[in-house]
């Protein structure tokens, strides 16, 4: 075992519904196949993030559950923003993403307030944004593609702070105007794929490994290849696929 | 969510008149039925639905009143099809005729299709409703009594969240014909909240020595009333148990009827005692206890004494995908169709503790019938089969992404292949006779194996090798 990663998981108990456990098995699994020893931490309400934590994943729940995990989710405000001013990489995944933005104003007209982590800002809308995507992104200086499935009501627009993550090639992504979709802003990343995106995406996985292990005060530790010819082979297929 | 519009009437003849245009629609939808089985264009179990109800509208809405016994509807997340057939079982051995879906086509036009197939016999119905169709099916069928099996995540895509789906067949309760009764699962905390406000009767099994909780396919474990953490008193398989609300005091009651698990023997057998009844059943897995003790509850309310309804389970024989016992090459294969995570769970744990299973084919497809998003796979305990170390077959319309997931799984899974027949025999290929193949599949997945099948002349279902 050489470098040491620290994992938080936000909310395992509620925030899983959408498959958003092999995204945590995708970056602790491609980290130890790799000799990296990892530390997985789930962290629900009224528990502290680890404070030396390299990545923090907060994943997607019914509405009930953000409602259940709101005010404590927005209690942690300067706990993230201080993580991840030192480094550590912030995930939000579907419903964490938009948790990580400004506010949710919903269909009420109602604005519910996010961490404001992310320069992003989400208005509820109809119909709900459905199906398969693919996408070109680029994340810590690496481009590759992405697969994965959208889901969500929200339409998601980034403030003049954030970049996008991703442009939409098949999907609607952040909005279904303006071809973007997920949002960077610093170590703090924002997508709406499911699939989950990590495991199918292992380039992406391995770029937020990559921006976790290379924070200040880290020791180097360069990520070897690994055999994914299983996901090279579904990434072949999801190209291929016509819808 | 498709918005449910079920109060709408629009019937040209007056509600419940048999109107003079049924009988000649009815041939047309039937004709329709013929040519497209004739043509193979499909099983042809919706297209005559649809057809007779474009032609004369409301001719369900009829059919269903016609029925002078009534109808009973079957709805949930899992065990819909087995709970309806069991209870059909149950009412055929007591000699009474019934109209049923048993195809799994469940839908408004699927319903319409079986009411035309009917046998001039059957006054009673019982028809298994997806539950996103119940809220505006309940008014057409005006059901005397609602079977509510359970509240599982399943195609999120299609049926929203669980809340949703509780929120769903609450609706459809609160439409109900006064003097309708309800039975339903009193130990899914989510669904009884919902349903025992409506004075259903509950259905549920003893605790289980060994069951564990919050496992990656359990759901959120939050009281329905307050959302705090629950605290279970004893558990079954997944969320499923009985439960109390540190916080705010709500608790799962006792049920009416109430099962026990005596033993359990992989994909084949589960043996059951219900009210002092000992029902052996020909197929395995805990979800097959829960769907036993719902059929004889809701036989029970339509007079059904429970030792003559349990005694009519003990020859029901497993069917279309739920622990089917299929054949290629002269070898067997038990099919078992994976839904959701939790479900995905208790056939796993079958197919583990079989000790007839020496390989297996996991097949996943992303139809709109399996929900189109295949992220639930990395919430279904992969974990527990790649840990049994039998050979593993990635197979159906997603097969490669079932690879990458059983890679997680710890497994090396053999070469994906999309070919259902192919898939089957690369599995008996790993395994030496007579061990033979669990297969577990998506629903779509599930109907182009049989059709595969069907086709091979190497194959054989269930039907055909008995």
């Amino acid at each position: 075992m050489t470098a040491n990663l620290t994992l938080a998981h936000l909310y395992p108990d509620l925030m899983r519904t959408y498959g958003d456990r092999g995204n945590v098995m995708a970056l602790a699994s491609r980290a130890r196949w790799r000799g990296i020893d990892v530390d997985v931490v789930g962290v629900t309400r009224a528990e502290r993030i680890p404070a030396g934590a390299d990545l923090v994943l907060i994943g997607g729940g019914t509405d009930r559950a953000q409602e259940t995990i709101g005010e404590d989710l927005r209690g942690r405000r300067e706990e993230l923003r201080d993580l991840s001013g030192a480094g550590t990489v912030v995930v939000g995944i579907c419903g964490g993403y938009q948790f990580l933005g400004h506010r949710y104003v919903d269909a009420d007209g109602v604005a519910i307030e996010g961490l404001g982590l992310l320069d992003v800002t989400t208005v509820a809308g109809q119909p709900r944004i459905i199906g398969n995507v693919r996408a070109a992104a680029t994340f810590g200086g690496r481009s590759f593609e992405l697969f994965g499935f959208e889901n969500h009501g929200g339409r998601t627009t980034l403030g003049s702070g954030a970049t996008p993550l991703a442009t939409v090639g098949r999907g609607q992504g952040n909005n279904g105007r303006d071809r973007t979709e997920g949002a960077v802003q610093g170590s703090i990343v924002g997508t709406y794929l499911h699939g989950p995106v990590l495991p199918t995406n292992p380039a992406f996985a391995d770029a937020l490994l990559a921006r976790a292990l290379a924070a200040p005060g880290r020791p180097d530790a360069a990520l070897a290849e690994l055999d994914d010819r299983l996901e090279d082979e579904a990434h072949r297929l999801a190209r291929a696929r016509k819808r | 969510m498709p918005q449910s519009n079920g109060d709408r009437t629009h019937d040209a003849p007056g509600p419940d008149e048999p109107s003079a245009r049924d009988g000649l629609a009815a041939a047309l939808a039937r004709t329709a039925g013929r040519v497209l089985r004739v043509t193979g264009a499909g099983a042809g179990s919706a297209l005559p639905g649809l057809v007779v109800e474009r032609a004369s509208p409301g001719y369900l809405r009829r059919r269903a009143a016609a029925l002078t016994d009534g109808i009973v509807a079957v709805s949930g997340t899992n065990g819909k099809t087995t709970t309806a057939s069991m209870l059909r079982a149950i009412l055929r051995a007591e000699g009474i005729a019934t109209v049923g879906n048993e195809s799994g086509s469940n839908l408004k036009r699927g319903i319409a299709s079986a009411m035309l197939d009917a046998p001039d016999a059957a006054h009673l119905g019982v028809l298994e409703i997806d539950e996103a169709a119940l809220p505006a099916l309940v008014p057409e069928l005006r059901p005397r009594l609602v079977v509510l099996t359970n509240v599982f995540r399943d195609q999120l895509d299609r049926y929203g969240e669980t809340e949703t789906v509780a929120n769903l067949l609450a609706a459809a309760l609160r439409r109900l014909p006064s003097g309708a009764a309800v039975v339903a699962n009193a130990d899914d905390p989510l669904l009884w909240n919902a349903a025992r406000e409506f004075g259903a009767v509950g259905f549920g099994l003893e605790p289980i020595a060994g069951a564990v909780g919050e496992r990656a396919d359990a759901e959120p474990e939050t009281c329905p009333r307050c959302g705090a953490r629950l605290e279970y008193l004893g558990r079954t398989i997944a969320h499923l148990g009985q439960v109390r609300c540190p916080a705010c005091s709500w608790a799962s009651t006792a049920p009416e009827f109430r099962g026990r698990v005596e033993r359990q023997d992989g994909v084949s057998a589960i043996t059951v005692e219900i009210s002092g009844h000992e029902v052996a059943l020909r197929l395995g897995g805990v979800h097959n206890a829960y769907n036993a003790v719902a059929a004889v509850a809701a036989a029970s309310l339509l007079g059904v004494p429970v030792p003559r309804a349990a005694e009519a389970l003990r020859s029901f024989a497993p069917r279309f995908g739920r622990a089917e016992e299929v054949r290629l090459d002269d070898r067997p294969a038990w099919i078992l169709l994976m839904k959701n995570p939790a479900g995905a769970g208790v056939v796993i744990d079958e197919v583990v503790a079989d000790p007839r299973i020496g390989a297996v084919v996991v097949a996943v497809s992303d139809n709109v019938a399996d929900g189109r998003d295949i992220s639930w796979i990395w919430d279904a305990d992969f974990e527990r089969l790649s840990a049994a170390g039998a050979p593993l077959v990635p197979a159906g319309r997603r097969a490669a992404d079932v690879a990458v997931r059983l890679r997680y799984a710890g497994a090396t899974p053999l070469p994906a292949q999309a070919d259902p027949l192919a898939a089957m025999r690369s599995a008996m290929a790993a395994c030496a006779p007579p061990s033979g193949v669990g297969v577990l599949a998506t629903y779509t997945a599930m109907l182009d194996l049989r059709a595969s099948l069907t086709r091979s002349r190497r194959g054989r279902l269930e039907d055909a090798a008995r």
